[in-house]
């Protein structure tokens, strides 16, 4: 026994795992490593998925918020600052959300871009604490009120707005007595509007019929769903869920040979339904959608468009999810943008920016064109599209239709 | 056992036998680690506190279930279940009824303990892959009634909590991560104080004896439901501690963050760490909490030169996780532990084999 030898071995694995656990390090950094001429770079966390269960419109949502970054600043940045994005993927898992949350808090970040409604809801008293602006691709009632959750932004027309906007568009649609069969992903993303859909038929006495289904995860199609939706005599099915399983819905429909009609919200109403489907298939279902896609060619699209034309890339491949992508930035910049004007840009300053510079123009892009907060609701907007899928595209039938 | 020590170490005593520890390099190794763990939170910066944070409320939680699994030899996947029984029970007492925390998180605990007792039940007539099975359940309800029963949450499907406040002291925002660090520390070390111990009494001996030979252990008196039973309370109780200390550090409550996942992360901690010991378990917890943001800090610094990497980084992480849990069970099945100890051996032999 030598019990020297031993410390001296303890005294290395000690030292060892003190030097691991202090090697710490950035994330990736993806945005503009380049400084501006008007100082220190502007820092910004992004949440994303783009391997998890809603990957396949995260993704081109993470792309387009990166994309905005990448345009802003070769044209000048905020006020002349860089913005610095660092995007990690979380995998739509909560708890990696909020490892991330609190690396880019050490970070030192002005704001950050989440993701999903789960995370986005567990993060909200946190950055709230941190006085940190928070955006995400989640459109949550519960997030727009500023007693609520006073540092989160919701920059378009809530879920269940979308789902108000839905129904009224079916009870116009079906002459006001048709069953709607409600599918949702089975998380709090997706039963979101559920609740709110419901007291909105009563509110409104609608003669819908309204039944909520949970789309169970890993399904290879939905027929079983279906058939019980049939034995409701559902005609209309809205689905809040993203693209591919509502494209499975829709292939489904078709092989059984039903006479129902899909209204998509939000994330499944885009291209992404449409390619995921078939053109023949998505043919003639319907979407709601906040977001004008590019071939609508709205004013607030040729940044978009210029944009990825300088960079080679063909603007049909770009989907709604990048457009929601590039605007939800864009209303986060245009925050930063004036809190820069007044003096620091910092959480607390980006926030009062955006609850008192009024009206932020998208170029008619989001809704009906303006993203305004205030004080009292973080609402940025009420209005959506409505779409049908005609020839394999998005074809506009209402635009800023409001609940 | 740890009773096997060095040449020209004689035990006089009875109380002098029972010591954790009976050589100077054991001792020097503690005093290494207690200044090392007093160090800790004034080097490290908030961010990878954090992380050591969430490590300390696994190590509860991987020698909770270390306890059932490598000692009483009880499979569970209801780990994350059991965590949320915790997680929920102790918020919805300190946040809705105004409980005072501590006083919370104990009756969250006993109240995890009661209900692993009952879902250990099916553990008196069924073994191995069934009780898996059976165990598999009771997560599943317990995740079922944690997304469905509306009134846990208000039907807002989460519950936020006030930052921690202790009979009037609320945490300092400042200094959030360190005064959470001195409290999971305080607490883990009590956990693994209780389990060393609980080994070394004759309700501990009776677990292992029911791992090792069920039959034997009730021929030389062991009463096994009573063994089984409190294995799975004892245990439960310990996962439940995790469970609400996990509520109140992070602040909200989600079923997101218990699902069947957690279950599985936990019991490759204790197979990496070492089935049937304290010292692993808390190896296990460092090990695979560590892995995923050691990934990440890699993926970060080569990931200019191979964007696809951070691309696929929680794939990657996934089958990184894989196949450590593979090499461990091919390689070293007894663990981490059996390997510090291993490397302990040599040094202590050199330059002999044995």
């Amino acid at each position: 026994m030598n019990a020297r030898r031993g410390a001296l071995i303890a005294s290395l694995a000690a030292l060892a795992l003190g030097l691991s656990a202090c090697g710490g390090g950035d994330g990736g950094d993806n945005g503009s490593a380049g400084s501006g001429d008007g100082g220190e770079p502007i820092k910004v966390g992004i949440i994303a998925d783009l391997t998890g269960a809603t990957g396949d419109v995260g993704k081109p949502y993470n792309e387009g918020m990166l994309a905005y970054i990448d345009y802003r600043n070769a044209n000048g940045g905020v006020d002349g600052r860089q913005i610095q994005a660092t995007s990690n993927d979380y995998a739509y898992e909560v708890p990696k959300a909020e490892q991330l949350y609190k690396q880019y808090v050490n970070d030192g970040v002005v704001a950050v871009q989440g993701w999903g409604t789960g995370d986005t809801e567990a993060l909200h008293t946190k950055v709230a604490q941190d006085e940190l602006p928070f955006m995400s691709g989640s459109f949550a009632e519960s997030l727009t009120d500023p007693a609520e959750a006073p540092y989160n932004f919701v920059s378009a027309p809530t879920y269940s707005d979308q789902m108000r906007i839905a129904l009224n568009w079916i009870n116009e649609d079906s002459g006001g007595d048709a069953e709607v069969a409600v599918f949702h992903h089975d998380s709090p993303f997706g039963l979101a509007p559920v609740a709110d859909g419901e007291a909105w038929v009563s509110e409104k006495g609608y003669g819908l019929g309204y039944q909520a289904y949970a789309m169970p995860a890993g399904q290879q199609n939905y027929v079983g769903l279906l058939s019980q939706a049939q034995s409701q005599g559902a005609k209309y099915i809205v689905i809040q869920n993203v693209a591919s399983p509502a494209a499975q819905v829709a292939k489904d429909i078709k092989a059984q040979g039903l006479d129902m009609k899909i209204v998509c919200l939000n994330w499944c109403a885009n291209e992404l339904f449409i390619t995921t489907a078939g053109a023949d298939v998505a043919e003639g279902h319907m979407g709601v959608q906040p977001f004008a896609p590019i071939a609508a060619e709205k004013p607030g699209h040729e940044e978009m468009v210029s944009y990825l034309e300088d960079k080679g890339q063909d603007p049909a491949t770009k989907g709604t999810s990048w457009v929601q992508g590039w605007m939800v930035m864009h209303v986060m910049a245009e925050g930063m943008a004036k809190a820069a004007e007044d003096g620091e840009v910092d959480g607390p300053s980006i926030k009062e920016a955006l609850e008192t510079m009024g009206g932020i123009d998208t170029g008619g892009v989001i809704g009906d064109g303006t993203v305004e907060f205030s004080a009292e609701s973080h609402r940025g907007s009420t209005s959506a599209g409505v779409y049908t899928m005609e020839g394999g595209k998005m074809v506009e039938v209402e635009a800023g239709a409001t609940p | 056992m740890s009773n096997v020590t060095a040449t020209g170490i004689y035990h006089r005593t009875y109380a002098s036998e029972l010591r954790l520890r009976s050589t100077r390099a054991e001792y020097v190794r503690l005093g290494l680690m207690v200044v090392l763990l007093l160090v800790l939170p004034f080097v490290l910066d908030n961010y990878w506190l954090s992380i050591v944070n969430t490590i300390l409320i696994a190590v509860i939680g991987a020698v909770g279930l270390n306890i059932l699994v490598g000692y009483t030899g009880q499979i569970s996947l209801g780990q994350g279940g059991f965590m949320a029984v915790g997680a929920y029970s102790s918020a919805i007492l300190a946040e809705r009824m105004g409980m005072p925390v501590p006083v919370a998180i104990v009756l969250a605990v006993l109240l995890t303990a009661a209900i692993g007792t009952f879902f250990g039940l099916p553990g008196l007539r069924l073994k191995g892959l069934y009780l898996a099975i059976a165990t598999l359940a009771s997560q599943q309800i317990i995740e079922f009634v944690i997304r469905r029963w509306g009134w846990l949450t208000e039907d807002r499907g989460y519950i936020t909590l006030d930052r921690l406040s202790i009979f009037g002291w609320t945490l300092p925002r400042e200094s959030f991560e360190q005064s959470w660090y001195w409290i999971l520390m305080l607490l883990a070390l009590l956990a693994v104080l209780a389990a060393r111990n609980l080994f070394r009494t004759g309700l501990g001996r009776s677990f292992m004896a029911v791992r090792d030979q069920d039959i034997a252990a009730e021929a030389i008196g062991v009463n096994l439901t009573t063994a089984k039973l409190t294995a799975f309370a004892v245990s439960s109780g310990f996962v439940g501690l995790a469970g609400a200390l996990t509520a109140h550090y992070t602040e909200t409550v989600t079923w997101e963050a218990f699902t069947l996942n957690v279950s599985i992360t936990y019991l490759a901690m204790i197979i990496v760490g070492g089935l049937g010991s304290i010292a692993g378990a808390v190896y296990g917890a460092i090990f695979m909490s560590l892995l995923p943001v050691l990934i990440r800090t890699v993926a970060d610094v080569v990931g200019p030169a191979a964007p696809w990497l951070s691309n696929q980084l929680p794939a990657i992480q996934n089958a990184v996780f894989g196949l450590v849990i593979i090499l461990f069970l091919i390689i070293e099945p007894r663990g981490l532990n059996r390997l510090w100890e291993r490397m302990k051996e040599y040094v202590r032999y050199w330059p002999f084999r044995y």
